[in-house]
């Protein structure tokens, strides 16, 4: 196995610990997280390359612990944040996990822009408008 | 270039833009240098499924994160709160949120009211008719009558929706007895001035690629050009010139190749916001004129940095409230705990605006209110808390202070060699009863609403979007840097445009006052203008 492809099998394995299945979710590796999305994540993210070999190094997938992350935080932040980053950023991109989820992504939406005009008309402003006033005058 | 303009504007951003059309418009020869590019929205990231991530570098708040070659960095070791602006033609409203309230009278009666800080030397009347123009002119998506504010003429166009937690909200503040209003946004609802409408997909912090969000590329510049305007993209301006009476006679800039310029101008109005402009002013010391800085004989240039502290209070709801979409911009508004009261251990106040909260990484990880969890328990947070939650943004009213401020850094310089702005800033003890108390109510608020869930993220530092006060607006030159018309009282050919003049901050964004104002000092000019001094 090449060197990359050892770091990236580490990180597979530190994911699924990260991110198991559970709560009727799949785990990271279930939906393949790390090896479809990894390049796409650090094609944006090129910053977090270093970091995040230093945690993949650091963090030994055999004796990995939920524990143990939130150990790391205190010992390597920024690596600890590049792992962190990236592994939640591959998983979320999963079309499964977001379905999932219930998220279509940020999509675009049509609605009646007059629709307001019911609500005011149903009174949802009234008991605001009955107090009058609230700002203090100025000389 | 060696030619003379009638007037000069560094920055395109809000206030450079909208000076630029009304001054071409009234007949002026208008050059602007501005050191960014016009946006591509073909490149926002908004549309894409990793938009959350390009927010976190590339598309970052913060030119100290995105690093551009256009950004300058920013000092901000000793500050509280880190300054956010984005450098391109329509400056920081490429990834504003697009919240447009107004000051209200009490906001420029400090002084005579509370017995802090200053009054403004001008008032909420003068204000008025520019906030109703520039409400056209930017295309403001509101409901006139709020109850909170004098009564003013209707928003050009109606209320962008509230949603579902909208009106949970609003129905909770009926139940307390409290304020609410459907915010104004520079934001469509309906097509107007041939933009396209808001759909709401809720990334508007990272440009709108539909348009719909305002910004002066698309509201001002190309009016501004079509009536003459030339606007010079890649043009880093480096210093203010002044000639031997001590008028200014242009700048002096940096094209992207090193290369420098000088542009002549019977006029120079500075827009590069309230920290950009400092340090203009600041890299504009000369022995002989002006040893501090031009403009800087009050020593005030630079200082009473005012920020707005920012707090999130966010909620959840036990079901779907469709919590990433919709305007970042807000929904709704409150001024109920705005105005000063005597019973509080604070003066002053602060408005709320609600928002969504994101796609499923601020969630994870969250930049505002939340915990990150992993594991198994990872899962369940998500299930509780994912399109469950709408967060209160509380912007409080920050006093000026003089020990807040902006200075040349004298170690760090930008790409191209000049001094970067060092940022000193302390949210005071003051600003935090205040956040405090302004955290619980809107606890209380969530809670009336039926939220179960309540996280608050309290004076969070990654918030400086608000930049005002370096070079305040007053009658007296011994106290203030500009008089009422924004013009320089040490350099009558030099104009403030920005956030710099605000004398107090309020508790409002300031873009909607910043915009308002830039249009009544160009306005004064061009109707003044044969009575400018300018130099020989
Ligand atoms: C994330 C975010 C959210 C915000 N949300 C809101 C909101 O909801 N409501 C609201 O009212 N306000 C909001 N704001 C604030 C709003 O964007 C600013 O108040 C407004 O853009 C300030 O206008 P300006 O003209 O002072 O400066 P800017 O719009 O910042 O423009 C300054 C321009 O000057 C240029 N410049 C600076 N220095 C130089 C130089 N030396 N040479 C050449 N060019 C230079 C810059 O490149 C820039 O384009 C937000 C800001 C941010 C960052
Ligand atoms: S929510 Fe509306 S304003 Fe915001 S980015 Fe989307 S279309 Fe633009």
């Amino acid at each position: 196995m090449s060197a990359a492809a050892l770091e990236a099998e580490r990180l597979r394995r530190l994911a699924d610990v990260m991110l198991p299945a559970a709560h009727g979710m799949p785990s990271a590796g279930d939906v393949s997280a790390i090896a479809a999305y990894l390049e796409r994540v650090l094609a944006w993210r090129d910053d977090l390359r270093a970091p995040l070999a230093r945690a993949v190094a650091d963090l030994d997938p055999e004796s990995f612990t939920v524990e143990r992350l939130a150990a790391y935080h205190g010992i390597d932040e920024e690596a600890y944040v590049a792992l962190t980053t990236v592994v939640a950023a591959c998983y979320y991109l999963s079309p499964v996990v977001r379905e999932r989820i219930g998220y279509p992504g940020q999509v675009a939406k049509t609605y009646d822009a007059f629709a307001y005009t019911a609500w005011v008309a149903e009174g949802l402003l009234d008991p605001v408008m009955e107090r009058g006033p609230i700002y203090r005058e100025a000389p | 270039m060696t030619d003379r303009a009638d007037a000069l504007i560094v920055g395109a951003g809000a206030s450079g833009g909208v000076a630029a059309r009304r001054l071409a418009e009234g007949g002026l020869d208008v050059v602007c240098l501005e050191q960014g590019d016009w946006p591509d929205r073909s490149a926002f990231p908004g549309t894409r499924p990793d938009w959350e991530l390009a927010i976190r570098r590339r598309w970052a708040l913060s030119p100290n994160v995105r690093r551009l070659p256009e950004d300058y960095p920013v000092n901000h070791d000793d500050s509280d709160i880190e300054p956010l602006m984005y450098n391109a033609v329509g400056g920081s409203m490429i990834i504003y949120a697009g919240t447009w309230p107004r000051m209200l009278p009490s906001d420029l009666r400090v002084r005579t009211l509370d017995g802090v800080a200053d009054d403004w030397p001008i008032c909420y009347d003068d204000l008025v008719p520019y906030y109703d123009a520039i409400d056209r002119e930017i295309g403001v998506s509101g409901l006139a009558g709020d109850p909170a504010y004098p009564p003013h003429a209707d928003y050009p166009l109606p209320p962008l929706p509230l949603g579902i937690a909208g009106r949970r909200v609003a129905e909770g503040h009926n139940r307390l007895g409290w304020h609410w209003w459907p915010e104004p946004n520079a934001i469509l609802s309906a097509p107007y001035d041939g933009r396209r409408p808001c759909v709401q997909r809720g990334v508007c912090t990272s440009g709108c690629a539909e348009g719909a969000k305002a910004s002066t590329d698309m509201t001002h510049w190309p009016r501004a050009i079509t009536a003459g305007a030339r606007l010079i993209t890649g043009a880093r301006v480096n210093r203010i010139t002044v000639g031997a009476g001590g008028l200014a006679t242009g700048a002096t800039w940096l094209d992207r190749d090193g290369v420098e310029h000088h542009q002549r101008a019977d006029v120079v109005l500075l827009a590069a916001n309230a920290v950009g402009s400092a340090r203009l002013l600041l890299l504009s010391a000369d022995d002989r004129h002006c040893p501090d800085g031009l403009a800087n004989s009050s020593g005030l240039v630079g200082r009473r940095l005012m920020m707005h502290p920012f707090s999130v209070v966010t909620g959840w709801w036990d079901d779907q409230v469709e919590g990433w979409q919709g305007q970042f911009g807000a929904s709704v508004t409150t001024y109920e705990f705005y105005e000063t009261d005597p019973d509080r251990d604070f003066v002053r106040g602060a408005k709320w605006a609600l928002s969504p909260v994101g796609g499923p990484l601020n969630h994870i990880l969250p930049m505002r209110a939340g915990n990150e969890v992993w594991g198994a328990d990872h899962h369940a947070l998500m299930a509780r808390t994912f399109g469950r939650g709408a967060s209160w943004a509380i912007f409080g009213e920050d006093l000026p202070e003089e020990s807040n401020r902006v200075e040349l850094d004298p170690d760090r310089t930008d790409g191209d060699g000049i001094p970067v702005p060092r940022m000193h800033y302390r949210i005071s003890e003051h600003s935090r009863r205040l956040m405090a108390f302004h955290e619980a109510r809107a606890a209380e608020s969530l809670e009336a609403s039926g939220c179960g869930d309540i996280g608050t993220a309290s004076m969070i530092p990654y918030s400086g979007w608000h930049l005002m006060g370096t070079a305040r607006m007053g009658a007296d030159p011994a106290t203030s840097v500009v008089n009422d018309r924004q013009q320089a009282h040490d350099v009558a050919n030099l104009y403030l445009l920005d956030g710099s003049v605000f004398v107090t901050s309020s508790g409002v964004n300031p873009t909607c006052t910043i915009t308002a104002l830039a249009l009544r000092t160009a306005d004064l000019l061009v109707r003044s203008r044969r009575r400018q001094e300018v130099p020989a």
